[in-house]
């Protein structure tokens, strides 16, 4: 037989809780969780690894506030050396708040796109939402067995059980 | 037992080095008081900063109502039983105000205001009197607050009652406001009134900017130490990680006043605002300039980044220890320079740390034993149990 996507609804967050974690115990696998706002603790009850999307931050920062102090050191300190009030022409202490600008915006626009690409989001994509997840209830899919995703569902107090194709 | 005794012994230990260190301090402040009084001044600014940080961090936590933090209340409530002692160690500064020829403060030395037109100009604000009743009145409203806050607390030990805290919330929004206004001025007063020339209006937020950055390292190691003796079994790694949260957020507000206010100054390059840094970039003071920018930015910054580091006990608390060393090196940079060309430093400035810290370490532990750690009838207790 083989293994269909199975989702279970819950009516509370303790119960999401529970389940991800008995699910995970009972070897079956959890493809994802839903839920209408950040439950805390569910990385840790789906197990997932640190997210990567911090690095995408840290590096995007460097290398926008870097390239933007580069830019800064060669136009007004090399291409074409300009006085300005009888300052260096490299003056750092000038060039810091421009430099921790750059980095700032670039580390969150890279961020938010490095997000949209890792989740496949794009304009124009067409999804179709679970019910209420958005909402009030909160859902986990399994990948499993038909009957045994049921059973398990039913174990759990789930509100509602469908299978997903 | 042994955990009693060994209580006993740290306490022994704390008592004897704030002895040795404060008899040492004392003894400089009789030989050579400029530079006896000036350590005073840095390590008792720093001693009141960090009882009145209990008491901001406490009222900050209190108007959002938070609930994440009510396992620390007690350490932040306990941080603020010490203002008293505080008070009266910034109280023994005035005896050198007053002493005339070697007061550390220009303005306050005879004759200098009949013969200096921009200090004769101020006149109306520093002279000695208004000085006193200002430190005075600053302090007494603070003692003030902190008895309320901390009062309402332990009422609430006893009834339970949640209107306690509704109040709290009430006084705390009035404290933060009084605090602001007078933390402001005592930074002005104290600090800023050693180079009366010279004047920056952001000094009183980048003083509070390190006052919220030292008293979290201080909160954090209180609790690491605490916890590791098994005193503290409520503080977990979520209290830990949320605290270094505050850590990294108020290092880097600290940084960005200091930038702030260097480069104003810098760029502008005033005579009047410039001596301030000609004093610190050059010469003797330079490393410790720089060394400063480190241990408050740079090493916090980026040793926090990493989330699994943020959760690390000893780890943090190691960190939390550099950032309460850069800011007494910030507070004496802020200090010192404005009566010695080359920094001093030496065994005046070690047995007034010694005796400082082994001062604070000894009565802050003897709070610890007289209150209960846990607020057990607090409303928000369950929540910062269950912190996640």
């Amino acid at each position: 037989m083989s293994k269909v996507r199975t989702v279970g609804w819950f009516e509370q967050e303790t119960q999401i809780l529970d389940a991800t974690k008995a699910a995970r115990k009972a070897k079956l696998r959890v493809v994802d969780v839903y839920t209408p706002y950040a439950v805390h603790g569910l990385d840790e009850a789906m197990g997932l690894s640190p997210s990567m999307l911090t690095w995408v931050c840290f590096l995007a920062g460097l290398a926008g506030g870097g390239s933007m102090f580069a830019l800064m050191i060669y136009t007004s300190a090399m291409a074409w050396p300009l006085n300005v009030g009888g300052k260096p022409f490299a003056s750092v202490p000038a060039f810091i708040p421009v430099t921790f600008e750059a980095a700032v915006l670039c580390a969150a626009l890279t961020t938010v796109l490095a997000f949209f690409v890792r989740s496949k989001l794009f304009p124009g994509k067409k999804v179709v939402p679970l019910e209420r997840v958005t909402d009030d209830r909160f859902a986990l899919e399994l990948l499993a067995e038909p009957g045994e995703a049921r059973s398990f569902f039913e174990r759990q107090g789930a509100v509602a059980v469908q299978e997903v194709p | 037992m042994t955990s009693a005794g060994k209580t006993m012994k740290t306490q022994m230990v704390a008592l004897g080095v704030a002895v040795l260190g404060l008899g040492g301090l004392a003894f400089a402040m009789f030989q050579n008081p400029q530079w006896g009084y000036t350590n005073l001044l840095v390590c008792a600014f720093f001693f009141v900063t960090l009882a009145a940080g209990g008491l901001v961090l406490l009222a900050l936590n209190t108007v959002a109502k938070a609930g994440w933090h009510i396992v620390l209340k007690r350490v932040f409530e306990n941080y603020a039983s010490l203002l008293p002692v505080g008070a009266l160690l910034i109280l023994l500064t005035l005896v050198n105000l007053l002493s005339g020829e070697n007061s550390i403060y220009e303005w306050a030395r005879p004759g200098v205001m009949e013969h200096d037109h921009l200090l004769h100009e101020k006149a109306a604000y520093l002279n000695s009197p208004f000085y006193v009743i200002r430190m005075v009145v600053v302090l007494v409203l603070w003692l003030l607050f902190s008895l309320r806050l901390r009062g309402l607390s332990g009422a609430q030990d006893k009834d339970g009652l949640v209107e306690r805290t509704n109040q709290a919330v009430r006084w705390s929004t009035g404290f933060l406001v009084c605090f602001a206004l007078t933390f402001s001025m005592a930074s002005f007063d104290w600090i800023m009134g050693l180079e009366a020339h010279w004047f920056s209006t952001v000094f009183g937020m980048y003083n509070i900017a390190g006052l919220l950055s030292s008293s979290v390292a201080a909160v954090v190691l209180t609790c690491v130490l605490l916890h590791k003796t098994g005193w503290f079994p409520e503080f977990r790694i979520p209290h830990l990680h949320d605290l270094a949260k505050l850590l990294f957020a108020f290092c880097t507000f600290w940084a960005y006043l200091w930038f702030c206010q260097f480069m104003l100054i810098w760029y502008g390059n005033l005579p009047e605002e410039g001596i301030y840094y000609i004093r610190r970039w050059h010469e003797g003071w330079q490393p410790l300039f720089y060394l400063n920018f480190a241990l408050n930015w740079l090493l916090p910054f980026f040793l926090l980044l990493p989330r699994p580091l943020k959760r690390s006990p000893n780890y943090v608390a190691a960190i939390a220890l550099v950032v309460l060393l850069g800011r007494w090196l910030d507070i004496y940079l802020m200090v010192v320079p404005a009566n010695f060309v080359l920094p001093p430093i030496g065994w005046v400035e070690l047995s007034a740390v010694l005796g400082f810290a082994g001062l604070f370490v000894f009565l802050l532990q003897r709070r610890f034993q007289k209150v209960p750690l846990i607020a057990k009838k607090d409303p928000y207790l369950q929540e910062s149990l269950n912190l996640h």
